[in-house]
């Protein structure tokens, strides 16, 4: 009993761990592609090449003065990070990073937790981050955070509809909603999903780049019309967490989108690699997702709002639904 | 009046995503291009014979200065930034300067003082940085004016060749 706890304790240490690690480094690395793509250096000053940036600004965070605007509701604007950053750090709990571990003769399942309703937890998770949105917008008592924070909900509901009616797709193919299955199906190389669901997978990743606020459907935040966005008053900390939140939703993402569509941990032509290879392989693809986020929002110019809108429900919702009636209707007549 | 007509859009121009691969495939090359950001303190900026900087002057190979106090630089000069006294020698020249002092935040590097002068006493160096903690530390005297006349020798040549036509060297420096 004892030791069953240790083992989960050490795995929610490894991967809240990675998780935060993760969050830190895109904060960097957001920096530096963005000026590798723009011929420039980024920083490089604090630590070999710029290495040591993250934990400076990190330094700088916490030194901050923390404000509270007046007429602001304080208790909420001080709960409204916490509840924006917590969703995803949730979220990660289900994610299989691996398939199974072989430790001293035991066999340890690499998730935190193998909950049979993975997809829905994550779903409901994704639903819960659109409150730390709009509370601390609304907290703010300020009408460009207000603004800010209706954009940014409203874009996320949108969009989750899509994200969910892409997901539920994968859950046809695969007959699960536990993600640990649903990598299992996807063994081997052309039982990737990507492969019967590209449509699915692109829909998806459309939605992951609006449901996590990110270029080109960032409407959360805008400098010339929004002084900045629902996250307009916050400073110091508070604002940190709003970042970080963003990152790890990111990230977790990203994670999500390589256990659905690409395998999670398999790797191609080698069914029987070794499970810390397959950690591996989990990690590099996730980091592929992370780089796109960031390849994205130095490549595409962003839309208009009503352009997001009508991609989202005209164009989006109408794919994912078409997508999922025929996915149905093929593994009603001819799957197995 | 010239009136625009919207471009006719492709199939796959409509679809979007096709020139959106397009356009992560252009950042992506981007990507491992050189950067063309000079990093300023490491990387100096190159200097040139035509690098006008501040004004300096001239120390002859005798360990003088080659400035015999004529006034005329501070005459010149149009941001009154030269202060000049005067004091004998027993030098063949019979003048040198006893104080010699520019204000470097009234110096606007025109380069006037350098023309003006009969003696190739002041010229403009390549030294551009200018930082310090007072104003007073910026107003720089004789001793902190002083190049040997190698160190500027790029410039006084430059000046020579492009001023040849009604300048000579002159006969005493």
């Amino acid at each position: 009993m004892i030791e069953e706890l240790l083992i989960w304790l050490v795995k929610v240490v490894v991967v809240w761990g990675a998780l935060i690690a993760t969050a830190a480094i895109m904060s960097l690395a957001e920096r530096k592609v963005s000026a590798w793509m723009q011929y420039r250096h980024g920083p490089n000053r604090v630590g070999p090449g710029g290495i040591l940036q993250p934990l400076a600004d990190g330094l700088k965070f916490i030194m901050k003065e923390e404000l509270v605007p007046a007429g602001a509701n304080r208790l909420i604007f001080r709960v409204a990070p916490a509840i924006a950053s917590m969703p995803a750090m949730l979220a990660v709990a289900v994610i299989p990073f691996g398939y199974s571990a072989v430790i001293a003769g035991r066999e340890i399942p690499l998730s935190i937790a193998d909950l049979d309703i993975g997809v829905l937890y994550i779903l409901a998770l994704g639903g819960l981050a659109v409150y730390g949105v709009i509370l601390g917008g609304w907290a703010s008592n300020s009408k460009y955070s207000l603004l800010g924070a209706l954009r940014a909900s409203a874009q996320m509901i949108s969009y989750e509809l899509t994200l969910m009616l892409a997901i539920l797709s994968v859950v046809l193919v695969c007959g699960s909603l536990n993600l640990r299955q649903i990598i299992e199906t996807q063994r081997a190389f052309l039982d990737w999903n990507v492969f019967s669901q590209p449509l699915a997978f692109v829909l998806f990743t459309i939605a992951t780049f609006a449901e996590t606020n990110r270029h080109p459907f960032d409407f959360a935040e805008c400098e010339p019309e929004l002084v900045g966005g629902f996250h307009t008053e916050y400073s110091a900390m508070r604002f940190a967490l709003f970042f970080l939140g963003e990152y790890c939703a990111m990230t977790v993402m990203a994670a999500l989108n390589t256990t659905l569509f690409w395998g999670g941990p398999s790797i191609p032509f080698w069914p029987q690699a070794p499970w810390l290879l397959g950690v591996a392989s989990f990690a590099l693809k996730t980091a592929f997702f992370l780089f796109l986020f960031i390849w994205v929002r130095w490549t595409l110019p962003r839309l208009r709002f009503d352009q997001l809108m009508r991609l989202g429900w005209q164009v989006l919702l109408p794919l994912s639904l078409v997508n999922l009636t025929l996915t149905g209707a093929v593994m009603a007549f001819w799957g197995d | 009046m010239v009136i625009l007509q919207r471009k006719e859009l492709s199939l796959a121009e409509r679809l979007y995503l096709p020139e959106v691969l397009r356009g992560l495939s252009i950042t992506f090359r981007k990507f491992f291009e050189k950067p063309i950001t000079r990093q300023y303190p490491e990387e100096p900026l190159p200097k040139d014979e035509v690098t006008r900087g501040q004004p300096r002057l001239v120390v002859k190979e005798d360990g003088n200065v080659a400035c015999v106090s004529c006034g005329l630089c501070e005459a010149a000069c149009p941001a009154y930034a030269i202060t000049i006294d005067g004091q004998e020698t027993d030098r063949f020249i019979e003048r040198e300067p006893e104080r010699f002092e520019i204000d470097m935040l009234r110096c606007i590097l025109c380069g006037f003082c350098e023309e003006a002068c009969p003696k190739d006493a002041i010229f403009m160096s390549d030294e551009l940085e200018l930082a310090d903690y007072t104003r007073a530390a910026l107003i720089y005297d004789l001793e902190r004016l002083k190049r040997p006349k190698a160190a500027l020798q790029k410039r006084i040549d430059y000046v020579y060749r492009i001023n040849d036509r009604w300048r000579k060297p002159s006969s005493t420096s």
